[in-house]
């Protein structure tokens, strides 16, 4: 650059009204503060929330328990009498407490019954709240934000 | 002494005084949220937006926190002083408004006249010069008054930003009222209009040294050496609650002091752009009254976004280049504008 340039340039301070454009840019760009509770964010298709389980699909197999690395599923089958015909757990605890939301509980499910659901607000009050068994794990499906994960069942490509 | 005399010494410029007051306070308290919601907006955020609807009611809030904080005094601070010192920063901004020219008189259907300016004093654009070096006692005696060695320094600081910004900024005043012939602003206001054109073209190096020193007068970023918000510790920081308002209002009231002292020296004051002012004046003097308050407002508007805009953009000068900024820089070219002009206003302007 020759001296008369970077004169004109030094004159009419070009790089500072150089920043000055750039920063006016960003007046008007959209902001990235998230309105959180005003404004619900759009999740992404296979956000891993809170564990749903469809109790009437499941077979008792004890796989989920057998693939959680915190041991968080516990599985009580029926017994051998009611398997013959109806092989739904007698009971099912999930404590939610431990949960790592790591997804490995939902791939070896051979009936796709345990899957994440959309739901991220968990915060309560004891921990007593965070253990969830039969009657208490599945959402109420009419709500629309508790929509679970409808890929949940789909093989993952390793 | 009777009534009507009463009224005219007494009665009216305390009415328009409190007239005045309430709006000056209110454009200060919302400054200070519209340059915290541009400011975020500069940052990708979206600023204080809680209170109220877009959070229009934070300066409120802002101003109750401060009332009900308690008042220190520091053990090793003089006390008086540091009382006192406050308000030596927040009475001369507001002072400065008092000159200052909004409209054209307003007729009443008697057919007197009031005009909207407090006191319309022929020597106003001098009163504004003195009264805003004033408040740099504030700044100073507030420092020293700590008994604290930080915000000492803050304020020596600020007595050397002082030696930098005063002369160029007279100089560039200067300037226009060599154009306009007066040091009263409805004077320079009606020279403009005159004119046909603001003084923003045959002045525009000396809007621009106007610019740098006004920032520089204001204590704002680039040039706030006094406080240094994040970086290097500030004059006020010993000061808590209405005190520490006191130092806040006068900051803001300063800004927008500046502001529409630039908009009536550059930019035609209460000039509405495009119309001829004599003629709608003549027809309706009152609307063009209003109408003249509100372009005022909106170009004083107008320079407060540009001073947030420089805020949001432009690093911390260190005051000994400031100091090289404001004598190597800023005083020839203001030096040399002034006998610019004073031979175009000799030749071209006669």
């Amino acid at each position: 650059m020759n001296a008369a340039a970077r004169f004109i340039k030094m004159v009419t301070f070009w790089e500072l009204i150089k920043g000055m454009v750039v920063t006016n840019k960003y007046m008007f760009k959209p902001k990235v503060t998230e309105l959180y509770p005003d404004v619900r964010p759009v999740l992404p298709y296979r956000t891993k929330g809170r564990l749903h389980v469809e109790i009437e699909t499941c077979i008792s197999c004890r796989m989920c328990e057998k693939a959680c690395p915190e041991g968080c599923i516990k599985v009580f089958p029926p017994s051998k009498e009611v398997f013959k015909t109806d092989k739904r757990p007698a009971q099912f605890y999930l404590n939610q407490e431990h949960c790592l939301h790591c997804g490995l509980c939902v791939d070896p499910c051979p009936t796709g019954s345990i899957h994440h659901s959309h739901e991220y607000e968990m915060v309560v009050y004891n921990f007593d709240d965070l253990l969830f068994d039969k009657e208490t794990l599945p959402y109420d499906l009419d709500q629309k934000q508790y929509r679970w994960n409808v890929l949940g069942n789909v093989p993952v490509k390793r | 002494m009777n009534f009507q005399t009463l009224m005219d010494v007494i009665g009216w410029p305390l009415i328009k005084i409190v007239i005045l007051l309430v709006p000056v306070f209110t454009v200060v308290a919302y400054l200070v949220w519209f340059e915290r919601r541009v400011l975020a907006f500069f940052q990708s955020r979206l600023g204080p937006n809680r209170v109220g609807p877009l959070g229009l009611l934070q300066p409120v809030a802002d101003g109750l926190k401060l009332l009900l904080k308690e008042d220190i005094v520091p053990t090793n601070a003089r006390p008086f002083l540091f009382k006192i010192a406050p308000i030596f920063v927040m009475t001369p901004a507001i002072a400065g408004f008092a000159v200052i020219s909004w409209a054209l008189p307003w007729v009443t259907p008697a057919g007197n006249t009031h005009g909207f300016v407090v006191a319309d004093v022929d020597l106003g654009i001098l009163l504004i010069l003195a009264l805003s070096s004033l408040g740099i006692f504030g700044i100073i005696l507030g420092g020293w008054a700590s008994g604290s060695k930080y915000p000492l320094m803050g304020s020596l600081r600020s007595a050397s930003q002082m030696l930098a910004y005063e002369i160029p900024l007279t100089l560039s005043i200067l300037t226009v009222i060599l154009l306009a012939g007066s040091f009263r602003l409805s004077d320079i206001v009606a020279a403009q209009q005159n004119l046909g054109w603001y003084f923003l073209f045959p002045g525009l190096i000396a809007f621009g040294v106007y610019l740098v020193s006004a920032v520089a007068e204001s204590n704002r970023t680039p040039f706030d050496l006094p406080e240094g918000e994040s970086e290097i510790i500030g004059f006020h920081t010993e000061y808590s609650g209405m005190r520490f308002a006191f130092y806040f209002v006068g900051e803001y009231a300063n800004v927008v002091l500046i502001s529409v002292v630039a908009a009536s020296l550059f930019m035609g004051g209460y000039d509405i752009p495009f119309v001829k002012d004599a003629a709608l004046y003549a027809a309706h003097p009152n609307l063009a009254s209003v109408l003249g308050v509100l372009s005022f407002a909106v170009k004083g508007a107008l320079f407060a976004y540009f001073f947030i805009w420089i805020r949001a953009t432009w690093p911390r000068y260190r005051y000994d280049q400031l100091l090289r900024v404001g004598w190597v820089v800023l005083l020839p070219i203001a030096l040399g504008n002034l006998m610019l002009v004073a031979l175009l206003k000799l030749w071209l302007l006669r």
